[in-house]
């Protein structure tokens, strides 16, 4: 029986109607995650044995008919820079290899309270920091698809886990792309919400101004389920919005602009044509294709660049040796901070920590952290603007399908690059979905990726729904196929 | 040509909130280290900052009450530098963005008002508390243990322009700060409890030069007269240096309360760079036209108005000034007496000599109810018109602490109320006089001190009842004759 591909609402009437009980899929996860995960390392703890009693504890729920929601008996997989009281939170870095959180993230206390199962820690690059898991201090995931091609990051480890079946979705971050760009190149949906509708607290932050939770799932259906569980105001998060209803759902005449600046140079026509392909199958169905001109998201590597390790330079120092996490020991205080960090820290973290540190100092403020927060008021400004002209803008997630192991380590601007795509909705603060829509010439998935205006995340996953219908993208991984 | 000291102030005011800055963690008052912490006053990662809103309403009073511009959009900042006690190693703090800009406060110096002006009032937390083992810094100390009992308590700093002048005009503005902050019942203003913590920043220049010399920056003045014996050592100290032609560098100096000097810490010239940028965890804050009103509207007497009102009462500045720092009901209370009596100085002095003074020996916090002001002016009024004499008067206080009674039955049923008829007076110090011969003989004689001896005499023989200084009089009068 397999039923780890089934949307949840497929599952939770199955639960209901008794033919499935959560310890059966609860099992199947778990049978799943043994036969993969020595190949693709996507969880980096499995919460097996502790989470058995609470998958009975479901089973008891559905014979009485008393289940919490449509989540109660779910196996879900979290990104290992979430909390979850009682366990390791490692954020993929020696520095907190060790780290026990002692209280659940806000996303963390809802999702338990919907009798949600979690089925362990899932892999990152180091504090979400890259774009193929390479980062992680604990060695990379693999890809699915192919496990000699990275996952895609910094939630690499999520992407991977529901691809491979070891959890029926997962939650990740996104800061410039990292929930979207591993779901593109794992062939699974991932969305990332307007920024403040999930509350961050409990998230280790990266860019605080840019980090968003977000869930990767099989499909649209369930990444709508999940994001309307863990979203709503958090008072534990000055940042987190107060509910708006200002949606307006328009799902039988959309316009649609193709952004001319993500269909130029760096773009693979592989994804190139995907779009198209995507395009025409929605002016099929009576909606409205347009080009936009956004020229600004040409700069959103630059912007990023600033903005993110400025924050991050900030937000990391608190991993000091002091209070918790690695310690080295030295013979001052300043000398033990300096000896834990440079141990604890890897290379691409200490990288990012020393630009936004330089971003910030007297002196170069202006010229560059400055800059970029103007530059990222124009970007707004810019989207705002053609939210006027159009409902949706689409383009491709990424750049080009998943690339090897070791393609674009040793260049950084193009590793950088392969985020292109999906920084704008961070700077923007909007909503920003991929989808999986067909497969590249190598036979890798390819997505294509819909953002529209802040607030509207309901729309544009209605929207995304129907798109997802459209499109015949047939979920094939590599280890799926082999085993049969 | 004359040397100039000039002065600023920066106070760190500790706000009396029920809970921290940016978590719901009680402010504690203990002497238990690590009692009252979670997630976010630990730094723990993930944790986040949610502003207090009592802590701004507190900050916006404050910026009111010293007549400072509010900014309308306010703005919490990083400030980036590393030490163990400061848990995110950045401090939430503001920036360009202060809740209160361009403020002045009134002040009083040796019975003169002064102005200080206030370049801006701004929001921050506390950090935690290191206590240092085996050495006073922390990279001579055996270990170092960390309280973050104090980390996330709300902070208001006040920072001064440098116009102060002297040791004395700083130590008026920290008193006249203190008491502000108690009147809006914002903060304890305890000093002794580090409630408010102030450094200084001094200069000395030569009168009429166009820049102030170079700023020195005291930390660890822990009471007002270490702070103003910290100036006074301060300023000659740089004196000295000038009139030498010695370099005065810009350096942050420790205040030892032992040796009663100044060291230095640290050079400025190696100073950090604080990377000030703007909290992301924190949107900015609105402070609206009817925020501010409705803060404005809760502002109560402010020590300034209260001076105004015993000023006009007919006290002196000085008097209304000391007046202010007593309770708010000894002022209503001194207010009341001194429209009875119509007397304010002999109210002021009774109220806040005798009447203070009994309760504090009493360990009274407020007088019993039926000690009015009505009961206390009749008092005021029997010693004024001679009718008693004041140690009559301490009695009848006393005793009216004790029980409820009318001040002139019980002088009268007391026989305390003094001889002032002349002619009975006069029979009285004839008497001593007759009795005395002896003595009136060696007054003649120029032994001038026994004038009181007989003095006493008369006031014994009256029982108490005649009026010293008339009766000094009459006797001068007699012995003369």
């Amino acid at each position: 029986m397999e039923n780890h591909k089934l949307s949840i609402s497929k599952i939770n009437k199955l639960f209901k109607d008794k033919e499935l009980k959560p310890s059966e899929l609860y099992d199947e996860v778990f049978e799943r995650a043994a036969s993969t995960e020595s190949i693709i390392h996507g969880h980096l703890t499995l919460f097996q044995e502790e989470n058995i009693q609470k998958a009975l504890e479901s089973n008891t729920r559905y014979e009485k008919g008393e289940h919490l929601g449509p989540l109660d008996g779910i196996p879900i997989a979290i990104k290992d820079n979430i909390n979850i009281s009682g366990h390791v939170t490692s954020c993929s870095s020696k520095m907190l290899a060790n780290y026990v959180s002692p209280y659940d993230a806000t996303v963390i206390t809802k999702l338990k309270k919907e009798g949600v199962l979690f089925t362990g820690k899932t892999n990152l690059d180091e504090f979400a920091m890259g774009s193929s898991t390479e980062n992680s201090a604990f060695g990379p995931t693999k890809n699915p698809w192919d496990p000699s091609r990275v996952p895609g990051g910094s939630s690499g480890g999520s992407a991977a886990v529901v691809s491979a079946g070891s959890a029926i979705a997962s939650l990740g971050s996104d800061t410039g792309g990292s929930i979207r760009q591993p779901a593109s190149f794992c062939g699974v949906v991932g969305f990332k919400p307007t920024y403040g509708t999930v509350s961050r607290y409990g998230l280790i932050a990266f860019a605080s101004s840019l980090d968003q939770i977000g869930p990767i799932t099989n499909n649209v259906e369930d990444a709508k389920l999940i994001f309307n569980s863990i979203s709503g105001h958090d008072p534990k998060d000055a940042t987190s919005l107060i509910a708006t209803k200002t949606e307006q759902p328009n799902l039988n005449k959309a316009k649609i602009g193709i952004i001319k600046e993500l269909m130029e140079d760096g773009i693979s026509e592989d994804a190139k044509e995907e779009v198209y392909k995507v395009a025409k199958l929605m002016e099929a169905e009576g909606h409205e294709i347009v080009e936009v001109s956004l020229p600004l998201t040409k700069m959103s590597i630059s912007i990023y660049y600033l903005i993110a390790p400025a924050e991050c330079s900030a937000n990391l120092s608190r991993f000091d040796g002091v209070r918790y996490g690695a310690r080295v020991s030295g013979n001052t205080s300043s000398e033990m901070m300096e000896l834990t960090r440079a141990e604890g820290f890897g290379p691409e973290v200490k990288k990012r920590i020393l630009l936004g540190t330089y971003a910030l100092s007297a002196g170069y403020y202006d010229a560059y952290y400055g800059q970029a927060l103007k530059a990222r008021a124009m970007m707004k400004k810019e989207f705002t603007d053609i939210y006027k002209q159009v409902d949706y803008v689409i383009s491709p997630t990424t750049p080009s399908d998943p690339f090897k192991f070791g393609e674009k380590s040793d260049n950084q601007l193009e590793m950088y690059m392969s985020d292109l795509c999906t920084i704008p909705a961070n700077l923007v603060g909007m909503p920003a979905i991929s989808i999986p829509t067909g497969l590249s010439s190598q036979g890798l998935p390819l997505s294509v990726q819909i953002m529209s205006p802040a607030n509207t995340d309901n729309t544009l996953l209605d929207f995304s729904q129907t798109l997802q219908s459209l499109v015949s993208f047939i979920d094939k991984p590599i280890l799926n196929r082999t085993e049969k | 040509m004359n040397i100039i000291p000039t002065i600023g102030m920066e106070t760190h005011v500790e706000l009396k909130t029920n809970s921290k800055m940016f978590c719901r963690c009680y402010v504690l008052d203990t002497d238990l280290p690590n009692e009252s912490l979670c997630p976010t006053c630990l730094g723990l990662p993930g944790s986040l900052p949610a502003p207090n809103k009592k802590a701004i309403e507190f900050i916006t009073l404050l910026a009111l009450s010293t007549n400072c511009s509010i900014t309308n959009e306010g703005m919490f900042h990083r400030k980036n530098y590393f030490y163990p006690d400061l848990p995110k190693n950045y401090q939430i703090s503001q920036f360009d963005l202060p809740v209160g800009t361009e403020g002045s406060l009134e002040i009083v110096v040796d019975g003169e008002f002064e102005t200080v002006e206030i370049e801006r009032v701004h929001m921050e937390e506390d950090t935690g508390k290191s206590t240092h083992i085996g050495s006073g810094r922390i990279d001579s100390a055996t270990s170092t243990h960390l309280d973050f009992n104090r980390a996330g308590i709300p902070l208001v700093e006040v920072v001064t322009k440098p116009l102060i002048k002297s040791s004395k005009e700083a130590v008026a503005y920290i008193e006249e700060l203190r008491q502000l902050v108690i009147d809006l019942n914002i903060s304890e203003g305890k000093l002794e409890k580090g409630n408010l913590r102030f450094d200084a920043n001094i200069s000395v220049a030569y009168e009429g030069d166009k820049e102030l010399g170079t700023k020195v920056e005291i930390k660890n003045m822990n009471s007002l007269k270490s702070l103003e014996k910290a100036i006074e050592y301060e300023i000659s100290r740089q004196t000295k240096m000038l009139k030498s032609k010695e370099n005065i560098i810009q350096e942050t100096r420790h205040w030892d309360e032992k040796k009663e000097v100044t060291s230095s810490m640290r050079s400025k010239e190696g100073s950090a760079d604080y990377r000030y940028f703007s909290d992301p965890d924190i949107p900015n804050m609105i402070l609206s036209e009817d925020f501010v009103n409705t803060i404005k509207a809760t502002i109560p007497v402010l020590p300034s108005e209260k001076r105004k009102v015993f000023m006009d009462s007919g006290l002196s500045i000085e008097d209304s000034n000391n007046l202010g720092k007593s309770s708010n009901w000894i002022g209503d209370f001194y207010i009341q007496v001194s429209e009875i009596t119509k007397d304010s100085k002999a109210s002021f002095n009774f109220i806040t000599g005798e009447l203070q003074g009994q309760l504090r020996k009493l360990e009274l916090l407020s007088l019993p109810n039926w000690v009015t002001a009505k009961n206390l002016s009749e008092i005021i009024i029997l010693v004024n018109n001679d009718k008693i004499s004041f140690t009559s008067a301490k009695e009848i206080l006393t005793k009216l602490i004790e029980e409820k009674l009318e001040p002139e039955e019980y002088a009268v049923s007391n026989n305390l109320i003094q001889e002032n008829d002349i002619d009975e007076i006069g029979k009285i110090v004839l008497e001593v006089i007759d009795s005395n011969e002896e003595v009136i003989i060696r007054i003649s004689d120029g032994e001038d001190k026994l004038i009181g001896f007989l003095v006493g005499q008369i006031i014994k023989l009256s029982k108490g009842k005649v009026n010293p200084s008339v009766a000094k009089e009459l006797l001068l009068k007699e012995i003369n004759s």
